[in-house]
This record gives structure tokens, C-alpha cells and sequence, in this order.
């Protein structure tokens, strides 16, 4: 039964799946410089589906609705077809998005600018630098003893000043920048902030809201005093991690099961990772992530 | 979209089907009531369930020639006693039979008659006197009395049925058209309602008496279709695999089934599509010994060149009503038979290089109203694709330009776009020029956008596919980061899947940041 050109037999269930040569001509030449660990598996499969299978479904449904004389041809109201959501990347952020542009927009205000220490999210990159520089460098604590080292927020503005107090004020009267401005907190505040912080996860998330809103919200200065949405979650790489995995993991190579798993199915974060406190990224990629326990859509 | 594949296709002969005829007719109904749609969506969920407990099971009932619904006119109770009275009236062999038994086929329609009249002693014994009685019309109407008997929804009335059985197949053989399709169509009712019952008809020699049949009336359609029914309720049997098909495969069945695919234009699908069911019960087993008896009769060649002038048709804007019934199981056929044919045997047994243009264009004209049938379709691409002496195959979609239309369906969720996806991977896994032309066509800003959603096998497969494009050509990885894709690739270092992580932190460590 077996033929000899065939490399793997396998079978799950109602699916017979057969790989068609494990040898990739597109990376042939490569193969000297693929190294040890190379996780990607595809090889294109024929599939064989059993009479059953789920994928069959609604055409058996349709079959018998006509022999029973229920089909109505050229239905009126038919099923929609419906378009796949989009989900943030981000371990232990849930939040689901009907269009790119919600996703793009979540993304890039949440998880662009974080600090890594902290996990502040900061809305630009240079006020992230300058949020580093304030509240994680200690060598900037010295120098700023004796000069003006607390910049200006306004680009192009340049001046500097001794204390976060005289930026503030300079801010408020030169800049017309108001007495809370959020991307501007007093390190002092710090201990209050962590308080508010356990009261942002005690906020029952609401479900149709795109957490983005509350970001859009946060800049408009609707919101009160929070500069950040949600809780930050720090995530540690256990060994429970692989062996959760081993359960949680589809096998890629089967077609079939990705039509009922759809991104309504909620992917619980059974695991977590915590980035080891030394590592910065570059400038335009993610230096933290921000959680949300939050229900997916 | 596939306009520049009409002219193409139109060479192909273009036959009109028409499903007019409809003789068992179906949602014709004026009355689109809410009440009618919410009693089909029960309808239609029971059947659903009855599908996730392996029973989904019908029964078709043929109606007479001036009947247009199989309405129950009669109240309950007066049918009750029409069938006692009726029953007395006839056994005792009084003058006007014929309108007596007409009058009880006619009461036998309601169920609870039904249940009434096989309780009562000897029914059946009076059933089979007429049934083989010297009178035709009595003949015809006794058929029609076990025909309504067996359409009933109750389980004890089919097993009662049980000794008219050797005569319907001894019938079978018979001349009269309309007798012989009541046969048929009451055996194949009888067939699913209980193992007792198949395993009599196997005995009682089922499925030589459906061979001969459909070998002898090969030219009458509504014999065929007829057949064809009760044929499928047999193979569609849970047993079915072990006693059955065999049976059927080592037959001649396979190759009168094949012969009859073809729709007339005149008669209508109906016929076509019960045949095409039952290739379909054929080639559902997995095994590759099945698959190989049925492409020895060629029904991978019949099947898919059927689907091609389908897919002409379509491609056309010419679909006609009811042609989704014949095309599903067309393409489940074609796709078994795909994953059993031999490797090499694969261009001789499809034989032609538009069949990844039809199966493009029914996934276009099908993708709104059926999604499923698109996903079937999806899925016998892929079968197409992925073996690797398919490249005739995968050049065709490339060089007629249906790449991009493919492309353009990887938003639709519902195992739509993960097949889709898989399509595209077995093109580019089989040569770099392929991939370099697939970036051409725009998959590498698709892959921007699907490696976002919130499948995770849409996106561990769009990194797969990235590997694939990145390793194919040194620019490309180059494009993709221009396309701002390195802090996507990124963010999946922070997924919560391993599959996902170890892929992207592979693509940024040897492919995107060296």
C-alpha cells in the first residue's frame, strides 16, 4: 500500500495527510548554510478526507436538505462569508481587530516605545529616550546634580533645565502645555501610579472596546490620570512552557483543523516570558510588551 | 477576474443544464414566510446534528405526477380509519380494489396511518399478493403503498417492510418505468434505517440487481437517478466501508456510474448528481487500492474534465440553480482521487492544465454565496499543487494569471485562506523562479497583512512561506523589511506559540537582520 516515492504516512483521524518529499528545491543550494534548529517544517501535503470530516459538513447538510426537499435554490439570505480577524502578536495582549488599521494603530501605540524596565508605553520614540534617561539612568542622576540635563519636551525647542519641576513650569507657561500632561509625571508619583495600576486590572475590561480607544482617549487627556492602560505583565519562561506547548501546538501541517478554529477561540496564555531586564531593542521595535487579561472578542 | 480565462475555457464544450425538472421538487415554495425559514433552520440544524452523531440519514419521497408538495391533507384521525377500513375493504377482494388500494396509498402518506396499518396482522401479506398479483394496476399501487410506507419517520414501520424486499430487487429487472423507479426509491429508503435490513438487501443480492439495472436502463434517466439514490444510501451505510464498497469497486458499477456523469442538458442534473454522490462514498475510504480501481476506469479523467466545462459555464456567469449540487461532490472526487493517484500517473490522469483555472473561477463565482464549497475548492487545489511532479499545474496558475485572484482571497476566515495559503506554499516550494514571481504578484505585502490575524496556523504557515520567499532571492528580504515587516516579525518573538517564536526569532537571526 505504501508507495516508495512517498517519504511519510500519517494519519489523524478523518485526514490522511501525505508529505510530497521533504527536500525544498527552493532552499536546495542553501542546504550547506541551514543550520542546526531550522524550525520551519512546510512541505506540501496531499490531504485525503474521510467521508465524515468536518469539512464536509455543510455540503452533507445541503445534500440532505435537497433529498428531503428542504433546499431552496438561489437563496436570498445566504451564509456570510466572513473575513478573518487580525490579533495582537504580543503574549499575553488579547485583543482582537476586525481591520489592519485597528491592529496597525494598537500596535504602534502600545507596543512601539516601551520602556523595558518599566513598561511604560510612551507615544514616541524621543520622549521614550527621554523617559530612559530620566527614570533608568543613573548616570544622568549625576550629572543632572550639577547641570541642566532635563530637556524640553517640545521638539526644537532645545532648552534644558535643573529639575523636572522647572521643565514642567517652562512647559505650562512657555509652551502652553497643561499642569497634567501625562507623558510628564514627577518621578515622585511613582508609588501612586503602581496603586492605580492594580486598579486598572481590576477594571473589568469591557469587551467591545478596542483597547486602542483608550489610548486615543489617554492622549486627548479624557481620561484621568492613567498613563497606562492596563496592567503591565511581566512573564517568566518556565519549563512548563514546553510541555504546555506540546498540548496547545497544532501541527501546522494539517490543512484541516484551521476551519473551525477561528480567532474566536480564545488563546489563553498558559505561559509566560519575562525579557531579561538587559536587553534594549533598537529604535523602532518593541523594547517591553503590555498585557491585558482581557476577553478576546 | 477571470475574464482573460473565458476565451480560453469557451473552447471547451459549454453545455446548459437545467435543474427545471424537478421531480422531486424542492424549495420552489411562493411562500418565503419567517415562519417557513425558521422551520428550515430547525430542519437544518437536526441535520446537523444528526451529522455529528454519524446518522445523518433521508428518505426521498416520489410523488405522483400532479402532485406538487407531499402535503398530509388528511386529519389524522379520518386516515387512521380510511387505512383500517381500507385494509378490510381489500382483503376481502371486493370489485373495485384498484380505487381502494389507490385511496390507501393515498392515506399511507400520513405517519401515524403508517404505524396503524402495519399493526395491523397479515398487511403485509396482503401488500406482497398484490404486489405480485396478476393485476398491473394493482401491482403499481401496492409499490406506491410500500413506497409511502417506506418514507416513514418511524423506525419500527421499515423492519415490517422486510418481506417485500426480494421482490422489489426481483423487480428490478422489470420493463414498466414507473414501477421500477417505486422500487427503487422504496428500497433505497429501506436501506439506512437499520443494519438488519442492509445486511438482508446485501444478501438478497442488492447490488447485482442495481448493476444490471443500470447497465439496462442506462438511457432512462429517471431510472438512473433513481439508482443512483438508492446506490448512495447504501455506501453511505457507517458499515459501509467493510461490506459494501469492495463489492461495489470490484463490480461494474464504478464504470456505468462514470458513464452517466455527464448531465443532459434536456433531463437535468438530477441524475449526474446522485451518480457523482456515490463515486464520492467510493473514494471517501482511505485507501489507496480504492483510489486505484477507481482510476483505472478513468474517473479521475471524467471527473475533473467534467468540472472544467462546469468551470467554463461558471466562468461564463452562466450558473445555473442547483449546479452546487453536482459540483460538490465532483470535487471531493477529484480531490480523494488526487491524493491516491501515483505520482507519475498525475498529468495522464488529469490531462488538462485547465483545471486550475476552472477551480479558480468556481472559487470566485462560489466564494459569496457557498463558502464552503470555496473551501472544498480550496482544498482539491491544494491537492493539485502539492505533489511534486505538479508543475505543470502550478505554472498553469502562474502563466494564466490566476495567482492574484488567489491572493486576493487570503482575508476570508472559515479554512478559506489557510488552504488558499497552503496553494501559494506548495507553488513556491517547488522552484525559485516561482517565488520570485509570486513576490511579483504581490504576496509579500499579503504576507504583511496575514501575518497578523489571529489564526495561528494562518500565521505560522505565512512564516513558513516568508522562509520560503526570503531564501528564494537576496533582495526579498530586503523588500519585506522595506515593507516595514522586521517589527512584525518581531512582535511573534513574543507570541504565546513556540511554532511561531522559534520561527521568527530563526527568520531575524539568519535572514532579515544579517
Amino acid at each position: 500500500m505504501l508507495q516508495p516515492e512517498l517519504d511519510r504516512l500519517r494519519t489523524e483521524g478523518d485526514v490522511l495527510v501525505r508529505s510530497c518529499g521533504d527536500v525544498c528545491p527552493t532552499s536546495e543550494t542553501e542546504q550547506s548554510e541551514v543550520e542546526e534548529g531550522n524550525p520551519f517544517s512546510f512541505s506540501p501535503r496531499l490531504i485525503h478526507l474521510h467521508k465524515d470530516h468536518e469539512l464536509f459538513e455543510d455540503g452533507d447538510i445541503q445534500r440532505h436538505m435537497y433529498l428531503q426537499d428542504l433546499y431552496i435554490f438561489a437563496e436570498d439570505d445566504k451564509p456570510s462569508l466572513s473575513v478573518s480577524e487580525f490579533a495582537c502578536h504580543i503574549s499575553g495582549c488579547t485583543t482582537v481587530f476586525s481591520t489592519l488599521q485597528e491592529y496597525e494603530h494598537h500596535y504602534n501605540s502600545l507596543h512601539r516605545n516601551v520602556c523595558c524596565s518599566c513598561h511604560r508605553s510612551l507615544p514616541t520614540a524621543r520622549l521614550l529616550d527621554i523617559h530612559i534617561q530620566e527614570w533608568h539612568d543613573s548616570l544622568f542622576t549625576i550629572l543632572a546634580e550639577k547641570q541642566d540635563m532635563y530637556q524640553c519636551l517640545v521638539e526644537g525647542c532645545g532648552q534644558r533645565f535643573r529639575t523636572s519641576k522647572h521643565r514642567k513650569d517652562h512647559l505650562i507657561k512657555i509652551h502652553k502645555y497643561p499642569q497634567d500632561f501625562k507623558f510628564d509625571k514627577i518621578k515622585t508619583d511613582r508609588r501612586e501610579k503602581k496603586r492605580q495600576q492594580h486598579k486598572d486590572t481590576d477594571m473589568e475590561v469591557v469587551d467591545d472596546v478596542c483597547v486602542s480607544e483608550g489610548v486615543c482617549e489617554d492622549m486627548c487627556g479624557v481620561l484621568s490620570d492613567q498613563p497606562e492602560q492596563g496592567e503591565s505583565m511581566e512573564m517568566h519562561m518556565t519549563d512548563e512552557d514546553t510541555t504546555g506547548m506540546a498540548a496547545n501546538i497544532e501541527d501546522p501541517s494539517l490543512a484541516v483543523h484551521g476551519t473551525t478554529s477561528t480567532s474566536t477561540d480564545p488563546l489563553k496564555p498558559r505561559y509566560s516570558y519575562r525579557v531579561p531586564a538587559n536587553i534594549c531593542f533598537g529604535q523602532a521595535s518593541v523594547r517591553g510588551f503590555r498585557g491585558r487579561r482581557g476577553k478576546r472578542k | 477576474m477571470f475574464k482573460i480565462q473565458l476565451n480560453y475555457l469557451s473552447l471547451t464544450k459549454k453545455i446548459m443544464w437545467r435543474l427545471n425538472k424537478v421531480r422531486h421538487k424542492a424549495g420552489r415554495h411562493g411562500d418565503s414566510s419567517e415562519q417557513f425559514r425558521s422551520k428550515r433552520r430547525e430542519q437544518e440544524n437536526a441535520l446537523r446534528q444528526a451529522r455529528r452523531d454519524r446518522q445523518l440519514v433521508s428518505k426521498r419521497l416520489l410523488l405522483n405526477d400532479d402532485e406538487e408538495h407531499p402535503e398530509v391533507t388528511m386529519e389524522t384521525n379520518s386516515a387512521g380509519q380510511d387505512v383500517v377500513s381500507l385494509f378490510l375493504k381489500l382483503q376481502h377482494s371486493g370489485p373495485e380494489k384498484e380505487a381502494d388500494l389507490k385511496a390507501l396509498s393515498k392515506a399511507l402518506r400520513d405517519p401515524s396511518a403508517q404505524l396503524t396499518f402495519i399493526k395491523q396482522g397479515k398487511s403485509m401479506h396482503l401488500l406482497v399478493g398484490l404486489l405480485t398479483g396478476s393485476n398491473a394496476q394493482c401491482r403499481l399501487q401496492a409499490v406506491q403503498c410500500l413506497h409511502e410506507l417506506s418514507h416513514s419517520p418511524h423506525a419500527t414501520v421499515a423492519p415490517a417492510c422486510l418481506p417485500v424486499t426480494p421482490y422489489l430487487l426481483t423487480y428490478l429487472s422489470g420493463q414498466s418505468t414507473r414501477f421500477t423507479e417505486l422500487c427503487l426509491y422504496t428500497l433505497g429508503n429501506l436501506c439506512p434505517d437499520s443494519d438488519v435490513v442492509t445486511e438482508k438487501l446485501l444478501a438478497q443480492g442488492i447490488i447485482p440487481a442495481l448493476t444490471s439495472c443500470l447497465e439496462n436502463q442506462r438511457h432512462n434517466l429517471a431510472l438512473v437517478e433513481a439508482v443512483g439514490f438508492t446506490l448512495s444510501q447504501l455506501l453511505q451505510n457507517r458499515d459501509a466501508a467493510e461490506k459494501i464498497i469492495p463489492t461495489v469497486l470490484a463490480s461494474s458499477l464504478p464504470s456505468l456510474l462514470l458513464s452517466v456523469l455527464t448531465p443532459d442538458p434536456q433531463f437535468g442534473l438530477a441524475p449526474a448528481i446522485e451518480c457523482a454522490w456515490c463515486l464520492h462514498y467510493l473514494t471517501s475510504r482511505q485507501s489507496a487500492v480504492d483510489g486505484r480501481v477507481l482510476l483505472c476506469h478513468g474517473a479521475l479523467l471524467q471527473c475533473s474534465s467534467l468540472l472544467v466545462s462546469i468551470g467554463g459555464v461558471v466562468a461564463d456567469g452562466k450558473k445555473e440553480e442547483g449546479m452546487e449540487l453536482l459540483i460538490c461532490p465532483l470535487l471531493r472526487c477529484v480531490g480523494n482521487l488526487l491524493s491516491s493517484c501515483p505520482v507519475d500517473d498525475l498529468i495522464a490522469q488529469v490531462d488538462d492544465v485547465r483545471l486550475p483555472a476552472a477551480l479558480c473561477a468556481l472559487l470566485q463565482a462560489y466564494l459569496h454565496t457557498q463558502p464552503a464549497l470555496a473551501r472544498e475548492t480550496a482544498w482539491v487545489l491544494n491537492n493539485l499543487t502539492a505533489p511534486a511532479h505538479s508543475i505543470e499545474f502550478c505554472s498553469a496558475l502562474l502563466t494564466l494569471n490566476l495567482v492574484p485572484g488567489l491572493i486576493q482571497l487570503l482575508p476570508f476566515s472559515q479554512g478559506i485562506n489557510t488552504m488558499i495559503l497552503r496553494v501559494l506554499a506548495n507553488i513556491a516550494h517547488k522552484k525559485k523562479e516561482f517565488c520570485v514571481q509570486l513576490i511579483q504578484l504581490g504576496l509579500l505585502s499579503a504576507l504583511c497583512a496575514t501575518l497578523k490575524m489571529a489564526d495561528p496556523e494562518m500565521v505560522t504557515l505565512s512564516l513558513d512561506v516568508l522562509f520560503m520567499l526570503v531564501t528564494s532571492c537576496p533582495q526579498v528580504a530586503e523588500e519585506f523589511v522595506k515593507q516595514g515587516g522586521l517589527s512584525l516579525i518581531e512582535a511573534i518573538q513574543y507570541n504565546s506559540e513556540g511554532e511561531m517564536r522559534r520561527r521568527a526569532a530563526y527568520l531575524l537571526e539568519h535572514k532579515l537582520l544579517s
